[in-house]
């Protein structure tokens, strides 16, 4: 039915149908602007990539653009021997994080949904808030705990047992640990999810039939979980091919060489070899590709396991009796380990006057200095702002689109709607490094002047961040009834204020979660920021790595507190502005 | 046969003691089916929970076959898995990892048995419930209706003690769920296993039950014959709860034998009297049923020395296929009546209700 047949409407057919055809128009233009948006954004990366890749010449040169092309890129990469050191390497990193990472995710996930363990909540708040921290302090804390010579716990060791260098984080083991230390809050997030999911129902059956707990564990439980398991361990994998902060902080000293060091290094030293870093960026992205062609098809075939399902869900907690204060105990420790001690080191090397050991004299020695210095330097505060600028300007044009996108996916018919879901997508593929260097290398071809400001900055991370943002909002969008959508239309609301004043509002739950998750990721980003960084446009994570690598621990810790409560502040700030404003969720 | 003595579970939330289920009694004799009938939260899960053994009671004590499965004083407890007991469940809880075949054998694995006499078995059960020609059908590709069947197999495969059903006709549509009930009935009554089934569907506990056990907040409000708790209801629950009833407020002000008068703002009222402890004097309510009332236009003649006549008027009248139901307006009551399917429609008319004394029931007030 139509707006014009809808009875007792006054007005004459001619003026119901022009304003019928107009709203369509506007429908029409905001789907056709968004799928231009995307293939700008997301489809130029992944032609930059191939397309250097069979270049011989740098981008900028005027043969770039001609159609010459030539394999030597990647006859030079498979011929040399670092390139098979890297992606063995690679792949050893890999596999060696995402084991340790899932042992202790899976662990503290089982405690805090399957069990009675004391205090579960807690430990899975703590877990979750550990999101915040960002990532580079992370490492450099666990680099100051344990590193040869200057680590806090060596020189402990040193002085009660008289051991030199017990610890030395720049090795492999290291690398492994302090980046699988990073990745539990995630892998605790994907499988607590799953885990919340599983029909209780299935193990109680089995229990009616007779079978003990461990065969309803072996033949029920394991096999019900495993699609779930198989994605998560795929998706920390993946994760790990594409992490940059631990293997550029730490893989030099370890000789230990990945892919994104590699790329980083051809792109970073003069001469810039943009053939061989293209050709490791394609290698690298087809590995992730390829695995996460896979990570999908088992989430498909992890969801046909969940077309049955009963209604009332209460998770079924297993009784551990005394050994829950075992498991109590020890998910608090590693929490303690995940979530405090990179905060502690953090702050107790920024009271430092020098760098030294705890002990009574070093308590005693303690000051605001390096807080002060850094206030008292103007260069401190730019890369600060730009951060915050960065995290919430991406994070509010990313939910906004990424509305527009899931309502054009899940709420009209358009034909190519499906093109807009994928598009969206695909860039959860891009590792950070390649996407950072494409940016680069096509704005060095457009004669568009943003190299060096923080619209780059931006414009990359729309990129980066699309995937993420659209699964919170898509599961919010695909819970909201068609019907309400079409009751506006019927009443005759312009498209627009539809969409502004019914769907933006009904959303908010699931805005709001990703606008936290991509305001979060984006204000503490390093990989992308750093391969576009020059002066003006340098972020809060960028000058991090410059105190780093000038060997200045101390006020890269003062400046690491100050970060990590700015980004407190702020999210704390945004939460309760999200709570007094817009509609209470209720939905 | 089963028997539950002095049943009760508490949960404990924030600022609160929640009583789940108190002081819950019954028995089911070997081979008879009874049900669990209430409002949802009224305990009735809860009491078949703690049953099978997924629920552990805080107080009472629980019998199977003479053999203490619940004991809480002497702290007897008996995990579910040595209950040997077949349970279905509301969401059938079919294992979709497995086909319809491996669902029911799986039932009979760690008892010694051999590959084939369990398969073999297993083929007997689905056979019973006639799914033997889906038997390698992937479980997640099975109707509401066949998941139901497996379901049932499933539990009756192991030759349990009893057979315990957790509200399994819910999930299904209105049809099905009319053939099935009749189906579960037929079965029951084929195999004569004891069986405890909760629903909060009147006409399925009518239709399936040797006994009905009517719950509400966590106690047992009344029990009996389905035939008797429909027809001669003791608390004005239950005639409210199983189907629609019209009360009238009044107070019991004559008693001969079984005859009750009430007398109150309809006028004087002639029932049968329901609960043998009511005096005099005491303020009760009458209940009758929407299809004992006939409606005529004028007072008159009634053929029946006994029956009750309130006079009132006809506000709506709907065609319902096998009836006509009316709301005919009495003083401030809306009294419902379904009348013969060829009655006058029309609408705004005076009209005369009445109804025999002995479909009239006189209940206490609660």
């Amino acid at each position: 039915m139509s707006v014009a047949e809808a009875p007792g409407r006054a007005e004459p057919r001619e003026a119901a149908a022009s304003r019928l055809s107009r709203k369509i128009d506007w429908r029409v233009f905001a789907f056709v602007t968004l799928l231009l948006v995307l293939l700008y954004q997301v489809a130029i990366p992944f032609l930059m990539i191939v397309w250097t890749s069979l270049k011989t010449v740098r981008p900028g040169e005027p043969d770039f653009i001609t159609l010459t092309f030539s394999l030597s890129n990647y006859v030079r990469a498979f011929s040399s021997s670092s390139f098979w050191t890297a992606a063995w390497n690679t792949l050893l990193f890999a596999g060696a994080s995402t084991v340790v990472s899932f042992v202790l995710g899976a662990f503290i996930a089982w405690v805090v949904e399957r069990t009675n363990t004391p205090l579960a909540r807690f430990i899975g708040t703590m877990m979750v808030a550990r999101i915040i921290v960002p990532g580079i302090l992370i490492t450099v804390s666990w680099i100051l705990l344990a590193s040869p010579n200057i680590g806090i716990l060596n020189l402990v060791a040193r002085d009660l047992f008289g051991v030199r260098n017990f610890f030395n984080i720049y090795s492999f083991g290291g690398m492994v640990w302090v980046h699988s230390i990073e990745m539990v809050p995630l892998t605790y997030l994907l499988l607590s999810a799953s885990f919340q999911s599983m029909d209780p129902r299935l193990e109680e059956a089995s229990t009616m039939v007779g079978a003990n707990n461990w065969r309803t564990f072996r033949r029920i439980a394991m096999p019900l979980a495993m699609p779930a398991i198989g994605a998560a361990l795929l998706l920390l994998f993946v994760t790990t091919i594409e992490t940059f902060e631990v293997p550029l902080l730490m893989g030099g000293r370890a000789r230990f060489r990945v892919f994104t060091t590699e790329i980083f290094q051809t792109t970073s030293r003069t001469p810039v070899d943009w053939g061989l870093s293209s050709t490791y960026s394609v290698a690298l992205l087809a590995l992730s590709i390829l695995l996460l062609v896979i990570y999908f098809r088992l989430l498909r075939h992890g969801e046909s396991y969940q077309t049955i399902t009963g209604k009332d869900f209460r998770p079924r907690r297993i009784d551990l009796g005394r050994w829950r204060y075992f498991t109590c105990a020890l998910s608090l420790l590693l929490v303690f380990i995940i979530t405090g001690v990179p905060l502690l080191v953090m702050i107790y090397a920024s009271l430092l006057p020098n760098w030294q050991a705890p002990g009574i004299e070093t308590f005693k020695s303690m000051t605001f200095a390096n807080y002060d210095s850094l206030f008292s330097t103007p260069a401190v505060l730019m890369p600060m702002l730009n951060s915050t600028l960065v995290g919430i300007g991406t994070a509010t044009i990313v939910v906004l689109i990424v509305a527009m996108i899931s309502y054009f996916v899940h709420k009209t018919q358009f034909r190519g709607r499906r093109m807009l879901d994928y598009l969206a997508f695909a860039p959860i593929a891009i590792p950070s490094v390649i996407l950072g260097a494409t940016f680069l290398w096509f704005y060095l071809i457009l004669p568009v002047p943003i190299i060096g400001t923080l619209t780059i900055i931006g414009l990359a991370y729309l990129t980066k961040y699309m995937p993420f943002a659209l699964r919170f909002v898509s599961n919010s969008m695909m819970q909201i009834h068609r019907e309400l959508d079409e009751a506006a239309q019927v009443a005759g609301v312009p498209w627009h204020r539809n969409f502004f004043k019914v769907m933006l509002p009904l959303l908010k739950p699931g805005l709001l979660a990703a606008w936290f998750w991509v305001m979060v990721h984006a204000y503490r980003e390093l990989t992308v920021a750093l391969m576009l960084a020059r002066s003006q446009n340098r972020t809060a994570a960028v000058l991090i790595l410059d105190y780093w690598e000038q060997g200045s621990f101390l006020k890269l810790s003062a400046f690491g507190v100050i970060m990590f409560l700015a980004l407190l502040v702020i999210v704390v700030l945004s939460n309760m502005l999200g709570k007094r404003y817009g509609v209470r969720e209720q939905y | 046969m089963i028997s539950v003595a002095g049943l009760g579970k508490t949960f404990q939330s924030k600022s609160e003691t929640v009583h789940a289920i108190r002081d819950v009694s019954f028995e089911v004799a070997a081979g008879e089916i009874v049900t669990l009938l209430g409002p949802s939260g009224c305990g009735k899960t809860t009491t078949l929970r703690c049953v099978a053994g997924l629920e552990k009671p805080t107080a009472g004590s629980i019998f199977i076959n003479d053999r203490p499965v619940v004991d809480s004083k002497h702290d007897v407890f008996v995990p579910p898995h040595k209950r040997n007991l077949g349970m279905v469940f509301q969401s059938y809880a079919i294992w979709p990892h497995m086909n319809v075949l491996e669902n029911v054998a799986y039932a009979l694995e760690g008892r010694g048995m051999s590959k084939a006499d369990m398969r073999a078995e297993a083929m007997r059960a689905l056979d019973t419930v006639q799914m033997a020609h889906l038997s390698d059908r992937p479980a997640p590709r099975l109707s509401g209706g066949q998941q139901q069947r497996v379901a049932i197999a499933r539990a009756l495969v192991g030759r349990p003690q009893a057979l315990l059903f957790d509200e399994p006709l819910s999930n299904l549509d209105a049809k099905l769920r009319m053939e099935m009930r009749k189906e579960l009935r037929r079965l029951q009554l084929q195999i004569g296993l004891t069986s405890i089934y909760v629903t909060h569907d009147q006409s399925e506990a009518l239709a399936i039950s040797d006994w009905i056990i009517l719950m509400k907040d966590g106690q047992i409000v009344e029990r009996g014959r389905p035939v008797d708790i429909y027809c001669r209801p003791k608390k004005v629950f239950t005639a409210q709860f199983l189907g629609a009833t019209n009360l009238f407020p009044g107070t019991l002000v004559a008693l001969d034998g079984q005859r009750a008068r009430v007398q109150g703002p309809h006028g004087d009222l002639i029932g049968v009297l329901s609960d043998p402890e009511l005096r005099i004097g005491a303020p009760v309510q009458v209940s009758v049923r929407p299809e004992a009332i006939r409606m005529a236009s004028s007072l008159g003649g009634t053929g029946q020395a006994d029956a009750n006549q309130i006079a009132g008027r006809l506000e709506l009248a709907v065609f319902a296929g096998n009836a006509v139901e009316a709301d005919v307006r009495v003083g401030e009551a809306k009294v419902l009546c379904l009348l013969d399917h060829d009655a006058d429609l029309k609408a705004d008319r005076d009209v005369v209700l009445t109804f025999a004394a002995e479909d009239t029931l006189v209940l206490a007030n609660e």
